[in-house]
């Protein structure tokens, strides 16, 4: 017993004098100490924290295969073997590269995340800016780069048509993304800003993961699975809707159904159109999320909408003949996406989306109908090797089909598939956390005209200071002509665009200024001198668009109060399609500005919001000049407010109008085919309905949790 | 031969006491270290501590807490937005660290509705709607998961209090769960684990008298 005693003594002893001492300094890459960096041996309690001269010591048991771990806070972790006599050690760490302190590439990109607080928009930001009626492209119409086009309400981008801006939904395209509106009426996307969680506004060099499109690319990546039960239900001046959200094991499922009819709302606010019948539609959504393993997420989502309205229009000669009008259209978007980790460094996303859009138009007795089928698949393969470098590579195919039936004194069937296969691989690398360059190609095929092609995609970022960088991206795009010519000519030559862009931004403390120029150059667009005439087809039409742009966003100097101002400088004219020369089309417009304001005021428990908008002339053709596109509109104005009103925690109600000054904005002018017995042209203004748009809508949230409510929804 | 087997036992029992009376020790000394730390220096420095412990202690989620709640203490030493939410990112990790080993600790799930709020407070305006979301999710659910945790009714009455305010009257409910709250702090029976969180009464009561007195 004696003996043990000794023996344990012994070994408590020996344990005790096997203490030996690590110390060292630890420097950043510059030399430059570092403080509180935590230093150990792996897998025990021994270590120390680094001081201010960035020193450490400490004592460690352990002697044998002994694995230093040098760790900090936004520094990649170092592990170090030490073996056999060590006395003092220097460690230096090397900064990680990270969302929040590198570069990041922002040529010719506008983000809107939660997750990212450096980035220029937040998704809330587009649901509460007046005059964009919770719709996306309303929304971005604010931001530098677009040109408004009121009677549409869609995006053009750069001196783009609106075609030339195409919309994915977690990496698929979305055909026919704008819900059809009664003529001269800005058209609405069908999906809701509330389905989103981040969304990427490209006005040019976008990545080669996208192509098709030769302006702008608008990606958006939907919410993942939700962590708590609601259920919504709207009632509003042009319809109600319901909603619901229901958690899963490892996922949700959430559900929405709307209804919309203006009838109502015609009969309070006068409209300068004969309705038959105002628009009406029914819209489902459904989306399914489930997380698959520990990192695998599978998301389904399902959108259905049928939809139809009916005018009385009167003929542009003699305006008291009333012609029956209609607009229908049913349409289902469907888009399964799948992506997981497969280990450290790879991870896989995997989609397909599939859209049909049936269509149905009428003016009297003459009749078109379209219907478009179209799919897009892809695989893509994220390989993240250090903090410093990635590659993405993948592949993907698309195709459409459409049928058109048009009815006039005869019908006439046309119809035309279209498939085009994709392969992209891009490669991302930061020589260090203040130079970032990514660089890409994109390999097409297109069946329809057997074209075979690459496209070049660079973009680089250097930091200049603390808040601010400068980038530029350079990207050659390319994308079918458009239907009405392809479905005369599908050997139809694709069309070019080169993209040259130069920006800088400084972002700091709430506080966003970017400024951008560009370049685009168009190429092999399509010309014709009758669009009937397959026979007149070239492909030989050019164009460039160049311009200036601003933006200034400040959430800091006025409490509670976030304003933004953009401004954008077009330069841009295009031969193309039956133009004599090269002109400015009709849908862009010189100097575009915005002001986007947004406070909220604790006393009326309210957010308000003001947004001034400005477009400059557009131009259009006077048929009644010899000169091709000679007229000139007015400017545009428009002055729209919001309100929205916390009622209590889970019920809110929301007022909004838009131009609520009453302006009389004309977009263009119409004219009748045939002369008058004087030989000119009757014209028509192309206006809004109505001046103004007035919304008012009630939004309730019925939910254990009361923290949730729609204020971020609206 | 007894003899050496009763030696060799012996040594074993004496490095099993020191295998676990390292943890103790370790952990008795560095917690009440988290709450006397005044300066963001001392403050990592026993942050790391406790990291060490936590990476060495595969089935212990008690040091991830501490850590945890370090991190939002830190968050408190500075000024700018950016560092803030910094170091609110890092207790919301730190606390999933915590989960991945208990998933359904009420402790460490209130913890996250605490970064959350935390984050709110930097800058409500813009931040309200979508962080109010996040953090009474979270304290909804601690509740859920342990009703008899006075830190997670504490932590919803804040909540709940600060809620009431930005929308204007009444209270939310702020001062019930506040009651809740101060009702198990004082009925608690003496902790099985002692290092399981035990601080919150005091702040309580102290929550009590400003905002909920007569």
């Amino acid at each position: 017993m004696k003996n043990s005693f000794t023996l344990t003594c012994f070994l408590l002893s020996l344990m005790a004098s096997a203490q030996f001492t690590i110390s060292g300094t630890i420097l950043d890459e510059s030399g430059e100490p570092l403080l509180g960096v935590n230093v150990y041996v792996e897998g025990t309690y021994d270590g120390a924290t680094s001081d201010l001269e960035g020193h450490f010591s400490f004592e460690t048991a352990q002697t044998d295969d002994l694995v230093l771990i040098v760790s900090s806070i936004g520094f990649i972790k170092e592990t170090i073997a030490l073996t056999g006599s060590t006395d003092t050690i220097e460690v230096k760490l090397r900064e990680e590269i990270s969302q929040l302190n590198s570069v990041i590439i922002t040529a010719g990109s506008f983000n809107a995340s939660e997750e990212n607080q450096r980035e220029v928009l937040r998704p809330l930001d587009i649901a509460t800016t007046a005059g964009a009626t919770a719709d996306i492209p309303g929304a971005l119409n604010t931001l530098p780069g677009t040109q408004r086009v009121g009677e549409t309400g869609r995006l053009f981008v750069r001196g783009g048509e609106g075609r030339e801006t195409k919309t994915f939904i977690d990496g698929m395209l979305v055909h026919e993304e704008y819900s059809p509106t009664a003529p001269n009426t800005p058209s609405r996307s069908r999906f809701s800003p509330f389905m989103f969680k981040g969304a990427s506004f490209s006005t040019g060099g976008y990545s080669a993961e996208f192509g098709q499109a030769l302006s702008s690319a608008l990606v958006l990546e939907s919410k993942e699975a939700a962590e708590s039960n609601r259920t919504d239900l709207s009632f509003m001046t042009v319809g109600a809707d319901v909603s619901t959200t229901q958690t899963l094991p490892n996922g949700s499922v959430a559900a929405k159904v709307q209804y919309t009819n203006l009838t109502p709302y015609f009969e309070f606010i006068p409209q300068n159109l004969q309705w038959d019948t105002a628009p009406t539609s029914w819209d489902g959504n459904i989306a399914v999320r489930q997380k698959t393993g520990k990192t695998g997420l599978l998301k389904l989502y399902a959108n259905l909408s049928t939809s139809s309205l009916a005018i009385r229009e009167a003929s542009i000669s003699e305006p008291e003949i009333l012609l029956p009008a209609t607009v229908s259209n049913d349409y289902t978007y469907l888009n399964a996406s799948y992506r997981t980790l497969l280990s450290d460094k790879w991870g896989i996303r995997t989609g397909t989306s599939f859209t049909t859009s049936s269509d149905f138009a009428s003016l009297d007795k003459a009749s078109r109908k379209q219907d478009l089928l179209g799919f897009h698949s892809k695989l893509v393969g994220d390989y993240q090797h250090s903090d410093r470098f990635a590659l993405v590579v993948g592949g993907e195919l698309m195709g459409r089909s459409i049928k058109q039936r048009l009815q006039e004194q005869e019908t006439y069937h046309r119809k035309v598939d279209e498939y085009t296969g994709a392969s992209f691989a891009e490669l991302e690398f930061y020589f260090s956390k203040d130079i970032a360059l990514k660089t890409g190609l994109r390999g097409e095929y297109n069946a329809l005209n057997e074209e075979m092609s690459v496209d070049p995609r660079i973009a680089a970022a250097y930091k200049t200071g603390t808040h601010s960088q400068v980038s530029i991206a350079y990207g050659r795009f390319r994308q079918s002509a458009s239907d009405e010519v392809i479905i005369n000519a599908p050997s139809a030559e694709q069309e070019k665009a080169t993209h040259y862009i130069a920006n800088y931004q400084h972002v700091a403390d709430g506080q966003t200024f970017r400024i951008e120029a560009y370049e685009k150059r168009y190429s092999d667009l399509a010309q014709f001198q009758d669009i009937n005439n397959t026979a007149s087809y070239q492909y030989r039409g050019d164009g460039h668009a160049r311009g200036i742009e601003l933006f200034w966003r400040d959430r800091k100097s006025i409490k509670n109060l976030d304003y933004w101002v953009s401004y954008s400088f077009l330069d841009t004219e295009r031969t193309y399609r039956n133009y004599p020369g090269a002109y400015t089309p009709p849908f862009a417009s010189s100097h575009n500005f915005s002001v986007v304001t947004k406070k909220f005021i604790d006393q009326l428990k309210s957010q308000v919001g003001v947004t001034y908008s400005f477009a400059s002339a557009r131009t259009y053709n006077d048929r009644n000049s010899e000169r091709f596109l000679s007229g000139r509109t007015p400017a545009y104005h428009d002055l729209s407010f919001n309100i929205s009103y916390l009622y209590s925690n889970q019920i809110i109600i929301h007022a909004m109008v838009n131009n609520a000054l009453g302006i009389n904005n004309v977009f263009g002018y119409e004219y009748a085919s045939e002369p008058d017995t004087n030989g000119v042209f009757a014209r028509r203004a192309i206006t809004p309905p109505a001046k103004r748009f007035i919304f008012l809508g009630i939004f309730i949230t019925l939910s254990k949790n009361k923290g949730i409510n729609q204020l971020p929804n609206l | 031969m007894k003899r050496s087997i009763l030696v060799l036992f012996s040594v074993a029992i004496a490095f099993g006491t020191i295998a676990n009376g390292q943890f103790e020790k370790a952990m008795g000394a560095s917690i009440p270290a988290i709450f006397s730390s005044q300066s963001a220096e001392d403050l990592q420095e026993v942050i790391n501590r406790l990291s060490r412990i936590g990476e060495s202690e595969k089935t212990r989620w008690e040091p991830y807490y501490y850590t945890s709640y370090g991190y939002i203490k830190m968050s408190g030493f500075y000024k700018s937005q950016e560092d803030k939410d910094k170091y609110l990112e890092l207790a919301i990790s730190e606390a999933e660290k915590g989960l991945a080993v208990d998933g359904g600790n009420s402790e460490l799930v209130s913890l996250k509705g605490y970064a959350y709020m935390m984050q709110l407070t930097i800058d409500p305006g813009t931040r309200g709607m979508t962080y109010s979301g996040l953090a009474f999710e979270q304290l909804n659910k601690a509740v859920a998961l342990n009703p008899q945790n006075p830190r997670a009714h504490y932590l919803l009455g804040r909540m709940q209090h600060g809620t009431a305010q930005f929308m204007g009257g009444g209270d939310g409910g702020a001062c019930k769960s506040l009651a809740t709250a101060k009702n198990l702090f004082e009925n608690a029976a003496s902790p099985k684990n002692p290092f399981a969180p035990s601080w919150g009464e005091e702040t309580t009561n102290s929550a009590i008298a400003d905002l909920c007195g007569n």
